[in-house]
């Protein structure tokens, strides 16, 4: 712009502000508070550590959701283009590049819950003619489980989750180095490296997509061996846009409270976000709508006892408040279009987001077991749902930020950089 | 009504949007009330400048969309229960879930035509005259490449020659006195 009102320069300092180190050591101590609390809850509930081990599933899978939603947020703004994904494309490279911690996480799942047996019924009956013979498993689950024993069994479990992550590990890698090779690089090989950025990102969503929906079926959906939906992958991808588009909002309002987001988090882009995060609302609850009405309408004995297990016995009361923290209360609050420019009544929308977010995961997860199949009952074990997650979460929060600080905050090879910089009603 | 003569007002024609801003928001601070931003494209700024600060269309696309989503769930719980009600596969006359996805479309449905017209109607549309027009600057630039900034003769800080030289105090590249 020729006329320099209300223009703004580059902070100099890019780096995260000091108190990303504070956030840091409180989310380590709700992590170490709350696991021991799990700890000792896993020792007074007597089940042998089975909802220890259920609730360790769950905050993995948030943990997942985080690290990987990112991942392909990340991927899906480098094709998109667009200023709201230049201003998070360095905390979400933050995000991506806890995978390790990630991968540590999912042993736990993948050594008990599926070689030793304790979460996954297909891994525990493997033996299934024996299992109904002794009466442990209905017909329909050693139907299940010896027709589906191609994909359901523990090498291929451990061969495809692996793989899974080879290949996600590989991207984030890349990701993250050519991003600072770019910024490293300017000028005339702009075009070169956004070339190249949308060639590495067209194909790895789609890679993605196909990877995740298979992983869902692995570490969720097989819970239930019994039943199947081919929808299943599809919302756990759009529940990630939903609970990473959340925390990365989270994150922008709280780094703005210092240079250099204090400069460039303008109010355009957050209200771009709120946006985004309400079309994800929309998008998340047609999914999971949908399956339910097209089940709902089928009444197929072999597709309707999922929804039967988790509406009956009480389990209304939680699809119902999963129905409001989800989709009613995020959709009616994000519809005004003044609230979406109001830090903090965004940040409170978003913590709902994530909240709903694990409120749903506890009704995926839950109600596949026998003992709370149909019959939602307090027991010290449903405590772990609890607490495990936030220790996981806290614990995966404190490496995230740990990993923002590496970087400077905003990456600088951009041309959308130069409109961060200018007055907000200079473009269409 | 008697034909409406004399000026309607002193038009100040910019080259960019951050000068039609800077004279916008200088004008509300100078006690200047009754004026109005043109502009090619929406200058959301241009608008919160002269103290515009929320419109109804929103209001009038919420309340469309309501009346879409009862209107239909109450066409289709009387269709089923009370006046042609079929037994389908043994499932309840009220069953909600099917009765969603019609109730949705019409709450989309009623939601885009009344923000749609609601926009048109509280634009004071459609309009078959306006002064501005009798101005050629404003003809050829306001759809293209201009920014105009009209301060209404009709407000009571007007004054043809005091507000002419505080409009140009902020370098147009030209003021015109509009006729009505």
């Amino acid at each position: 712009m020729a006329n320099g009102y209300h223009a703004k320069t580059l902070p100099k300092d890019l780096n995260a502000p000091a108190f990303v180190d504070v956030w840091r050591t409180r989310a380590l101590t709700v992590g170490v508070v709350f696991l021991v609390i799990a700890i000792i809850l896993g020792f007074l509930s007597g089940d042998a550590w089975n909802h220890f081990l259920r609730a360790w599933l769950h905050g993995y899978m948030m943990c997942f959701n985080f690290c990987f939603g990112a991942m392909v947020l990340l991927m899906v703004q480098y094709l998109s283009g667009g200023k709201w994904g230049l201003i998070i494309r360095r905390p979400l490279e933050a995000m991506t590049r806890t995978w390790p911690l990630v991968l540590l996480l999912f042993l736990p799942v993948g050594i008990f819950g599926a070689s030793f047996g304790k979460l996954y019924i297909w891994a525990k009956y493997a033996d299934w003619a024996k299992a109904l013979k002794n009466g442990l498993i209905t017909n329909e689950q050693a139907h299940a489980i010896h027709f589906k024993h191609g994909i359901l069994n523990v090498t291929s479990f451990w061969v495809y989750s692996l793989l899974t992550f080879a290949i996600l590990a590989l991207y984030v890698t890349l990701l993250n180095k050519w991003s600072l090779k770019r910024d490293a690089d300017p000028e005339p090989n702009v075009p070169y490296w956004r070339t190249k950025f949308e060639n590495l990102s067209g194909f790895g969503t789609l890679l993605y997509a196909i990877l995740l929906f298979g992983v869902a079926i692995y570490w969720v959906m097989s819970l239930d061996p019994t039943w199947y939906s081919t929808v299943y992958g599809f919302q756990f991808l759009v529940a990630e846009g939903y609970g990473v588009l959340a925390l990365s909002i989270l994150t922008l309002i709280g780094l703005s409270r210092a240079e250099p987001m204090k400069t460039m988090f303008r109010g355009t882009e957050q209200h771009d976000m709120g946006k985004l995060c309400f079309a994800f609302t929309m998008l998340n609850m047609y999914l999971a709508f949908a399956s339910f009405l097209i089940i709902w309408s089928g009444n197929s004995p072999e597709e309707i006892p999922w929804y039967l297990d988790r509406i009956r016995g009480n389990w209304g009361v939680i699809a119902t408040l999963d129905v409001i923290f989800h989709w009613l209360i995020p959709f009616t609050l994000l519809l005004s279009s003044g609230l979406k420019r109001i830090k903090k009544r965004l940040a409170v929308v978003c913590c709902i987001m994530i909240f709903a977010r694990a409120w749903d995961l506890w009704w995926l997860i839950e109600p596949n077991f026998p003992d709370a199949r149909r019959n939602l009952h307090f027991s010290v074990g449903m405590l772990e749902y609890a607490t495990l997650p936030v220790a996981l979460v806290a614990f995966w929060l404190a490496y995230f930020f740990t990993q923002l600080k590496q970087r400077p905050l905003i990456a600088t090879n951009d041309p959308h950089l130069v409109e961060l910089l200018e007055p907000e009603h200079a473009h269409a | 009504m008697p034909e409406r003569e004399g000026t309607y007002g002193l038009l100040a024609e910019f080259d960019t949007p951050s000068q039609l801003v800077r004279a916008a928001e200088n004008a509300y601070a100078a006690g200047y009330r009754r004026m109005d931003c043109y502009t090619p494209y929406p200058v959301e700024e241009a608008a919160e400048a002269i103290g515009f600060h929320k419109n109804e269309v929103s209001l009038v696309c919420l309340i469309g969309g309501m009346l879409g989503v009862t209107a239909m769930f109450s066409l289709e719980t009387w269709i089923s229960v009370w006046s042609y009600p079929l037994n389908i596969a043994g499932r309840p006359y009220f069953s909600w879930p099917a009765f969603v996805v019609p109730a949705y479309e019409w709450t989309i449905l009623f939601a885009g035509l009344s923000a749609a017209f609601g926009m048109l109607a509280l634009n004071g549309l459609p309009q078959v005259y306006h002064p501005l027009f009798n101005a050629p600057n404003f003809r050829n630039g306001a759809t293209s490449d201009k920014f105009f900034l009209c301060v209404e003769a009709n407000d009571p800080k007007f004054e043809p020659a005091e507000t002419r030289s505080f409009l140009e105090g902020f370098a147009p590249v030209s003021v015109v006195e509009v006729e009505y």
